[in-house]
């Protein structure tokens, strides 16, 4: 191939690409507008009881960013982020931050959920997936499960497995105060 | 099937896929690189460097980038998260390494390029299926009898698409010629999956908006085509001037 052939080739291969990018359309709510536990859909809605018995329903914390954490007493990577998520959770909930740490009591052993948020010190909101419909919705297949949720309900970041560190924690509860 | 996949490769095992493809690249690469005039002991070395420049820099340069946070807690830095990480910095700080290992060896930056292709193409393929197994990347909504059920509805299987795209490059790549100039083979790859890419960004539902009518990531695509139209003649040209002057 000749350098005319090679410079018609590449023009036209331009002008194919720019055409394909001026055609392609930009659908308007791509990202569906309907709940889905994935980056950029709205965090599907759930109201679980707290391990103090207060009811929780996420919907109701619109206007505050939340992190859904997923967890179980036997799980390490969980225990092991525990310190960090209550250490964020003071230092942002002025702010309007809050953590739901949803226990995934079908696949844990009630009795140890207590004793376990007292040894860790752990003043944020437990709650008690007892039926396992949160996981599922959430479609939680490790634990720990970590779904950070900006002010308008939209997730803005997913972390699967753990621990979580403190600044990777600070850095996605900025991203979802802003 | 899809959904075995998915299961068994589920975040995040998911970056298994990535090791595997890496492994087998690095396999592949070996097998031509000769055929570029780099020993395979060159190849191990400078992708040994580049991927240890990719981790270093890309955890470095978030770090940087998000100082405040990690000055309250400089032990993150050593976290085992991958999340952790800037992609585009790693691959810029790879790429630094590669050209001065190059350099050090007295190897040509662009037979080292060209060796490693291969390495590129098996680890595009790898991406594609992790994005598979993640549920990642994944097209916008449609009613093909090929749609997949993804986040609550029946969508484009971009992912497969994109895999498939990868295979081709591949298969096209392993059929180049042996005399093609050095440069010639990274810079026709990297035309074409930018070009695939362009295409398939079309029926991907996460995209930035430009100017509320296309679409970032095509247009830098483009960008990369023209450049890599630009490098192809600037490195026929070369070559042709250092011919002449031989022959001169």
């Amino acid at each position: 191939m000749n350098r005319t052939q090679r410079t018609i080739l590449y023009i036209l291969v331009l002008i194919t690409g720019a055409a394909w990018i001026a055609l392609s359309p930009l659908k308007d709510g791509s990202i569906s507008a309907g709940s889905a536990p994935q980056t950029g859909f709205t965090a599907p809605d759930f109201t679980l009881t707290s391990i103090t018995g207060e009811d929780i329903t996420l919907s109701e914390l619109k206007g505050q960013a939340v992190l859904v954490n997923v967890w179980a007493t036997w799980c390490p990577p969980c225990k092991a982020e525990m310190p960090a998520m209550e250490k964020v959770y003071n230092e942002y909930k002025d702010q309007g931050f809050v953590v739901l740490a949803v226990n995934s009591t079908f696949q844990d052993t009630s009795e140890n959920i207590l004793p376990f948020t007292k040894e860790y010190g752990l003043t944020f909101p437990v709650l008690l997936d007892k039926t396992g419909k949160v996981t599922a919705n959430y479609q939680v297949r490790s634990l720990p499960s970590s779904f950070f949720i900006n002010r308008q309900g939209i997730i803005t970041e997913v972390v699967i497995g753990g621990p979580m560190s403190e600044a990777l924690l600070r850095t996605r509860i900025e991203e979802a105060l802003k | 099937m899809i959904e075995i996949f998915q299961n068994l490769f589920s975040p995040p095992r998911h970056m298994i896929l990535l090791v595997i493809s890496m492994w087998l690249g690095l396999t592949l690469a070996e097998r031509r690189s000769q055929r570029h005039g780099i020993s395979s002991e060159d190849l191990n070395n400078v992708s040994f460097y580049g991927l240890l420049a990719f981790v270093i820099g890309g955890r470095l340069l978030y770090v940087i980038e998000n100082i405040s946070a990690f000055i309250k807690s400089p032990l993150s830095i050593f976290s085992i998260n991958p999340t952790l990480f800037d992609t585009v910095g790693g691959i810029v700080v790879a790429v630094i390494a590669v050209l001065v290992y190059s350099q050090n060896k007295e190897l040509n930056n662009w037979s080292v390029f060209d060796s490693l292709t291969p390495l590129f193409a098996v680890i595009s393929i790898g991406l594609g299926l992790s994005h598979l197994a993640a549920k990642t990347a994944f097209g916008i909504s449609t009613t093909l009898p090929w749609g997949i059920e993804m986040w609550n509805e029946t969508r484009h299987p971009v992912q497969i698409y994109e895999t498939l795209a990868s295979f081709l490059l591949l298969g096209l790549l392993w059929r180049f010629k042996q005399n093609l100039q050095p440069g010639i083979t990274f810079l026709i790859f990297a035309a074409l999956t930018a070009f695939a890419n362009l295409f398939l960004q079309t029926f991907r539902a996460d995209y930035t908006p430009m100017f509320n009518t296309i679409r970032q990531e095509q247009v830098l695509l483009w960008f990369v085509m023209l450049a890599c139209f630009i490098a192809i003649e600037t490195q026929l040209n070369k070559n042709i001037q250092t011919s002449e002057s031989k022959t001169g």
